[in-house]
């Protein structure tokens, strides 16, 4: 009794270390509700590491022309990544004509875009952290295919 | 002998006290200044407003190596420059007293450029039926940076970046017309209310 006691208090402790190495660097939220007659509710929570882990499975031949594409950009976006994690939280953009209203904010580790018209209202939050891992493995497929 | 105690107490604290503001002032990070831009369109209920922290544009600019930006720098041809000598103009400016440069009165057109308690000011005044009124006016120190380069057909828009971050709270560009308003620029707010 006491070993199970002991295999189940390993078990309920790795899984607890797991799922807090999982949401380490966040979630990655996002929620779209559609404002039609049948309106649609779309709300995905995930932890954003999974997105950089999951970028190891798509093949590089895949992202060749975005990583070409990205890679002469890459110091400009660690530079503004880099920045936008260091500084305050802060409304980069917010764009407001009738029917619409889009914002982009930094959110505590964050990148907030909202946007709001007559259609649907869509949120999607990502920590700068796992855009950047994600970014960078977008620019290391480059080499991937030229190699 | 107390009194000598008492003192050298007092003096202690006074000590204390100032190293204190000297460790909290050199602790305290440079304020951001963040550089805005606001457009109302009036006649479309539209309204745009970009904020950017001066300091990510002064570390963004010199990773950008393309067309005619490379490290910062602006390069550009003699063309624009339309054989005038900018440096030379710049510093007779500089070394000016405040004065009205340029003044010209115009039918349709009012320009007027100056310099005032260290900047250069640019003002236009369209007197058509859509009207627009432009004001311009930039701290020297930041037209001094921007002109700072060695090479005679580069701006350097990176120290003039770090230049504007220095100079303060100021308004650089404003443009309004009949229906609509542009207003540039900096201060230590991150919002643009």
């Amino acid at each position: 009794m006491v070993l199970l006691g002991k295999v189940a208090l390993g078990i309920a402790g790795t899984a607890l270390a797991g799922v807090g190495l999982i949401c380490s660097e966040g979630m990655i939220e996002v929620n779209v509700v559609e404002k039609q007659p049948e309106a649609h509710h779309v709300y995905v929570l995930a932890p954003a590491m999974l997105v950089p882990i999951g970028m190891h499975f798509v093949p590089s031949r895949k992202l060749g022309r975005a990583a070409t594409e990205i890679q002469p950009w890459m110091p400009t976006i660690r530079a503004a990544l880099e920045q936008l994690r260091a500084g305050d939280d802060i409304t980069l953009v917010d764009v407001r004509e009738p029917g619409q209203h889009v914002l982009v904010t930094k959110d505590g580790g964050s990148v907030v875009v909202d946007v709001a018209d007559k259609d649907e209202t869509v949120h999607v939050s990502a920590p700068i952290r796992a855009i950047e891992s994600t970014i960078e493995q977008v620019a290391a497929a480059s080499a991937d295919t030229h190699d | 002998m107390q009194k000598a105690m008492r003192a050298i107490g007092v003096c202690c604290a006074l000590a204390l006290t100032m190293s204190n503001f000297a460790v909290t002032a050199m602790a305290a990070p440079a304020t951001e200044h963040y550089l805005h831009v606001k457009v109302d369109d009036a006649s479309k209920g539209e309204s745009v407003n970009v904020n950017l922290p001066l300091s990510m544009a002064a570390a963004i600019l010199p990773t950008v190596n393309k067309g005619t930006l490379h490290n910062g720098h602006v390069t550009i041809g003699e063309a624009d420059f339309n054989g005038v000598d900018v440096r030379a103009l710049l510093d007779a400016i500089r070394t000016a007293p405040d004065n009205e440069f340029v003044t010209v009165k115009e039918k349709d057109q009012d320009v007027r450029v100056a310099k005032s308690n260290g900047n250069l000011i640019v003002h236009v005044l369209d007197k058509s039926k859509d009207g627009e009124k432009v004001d311009v006016t930039i701290p020297m120190k930041v037209v001094d940076a921007l002109f700072s380069t060695v090479k005679d057909n580069e701006l350097d828009v990176a120290a003039a970046i770090r230049a504007l971050s220095d100079a303060g709270d100021a308004v650089l560009v404003t443009v309004q017309d009949a229906t609509e308003h542009v207003r540039i620029w900096i201060d230590s707010h991150s919002t643009s209310e």
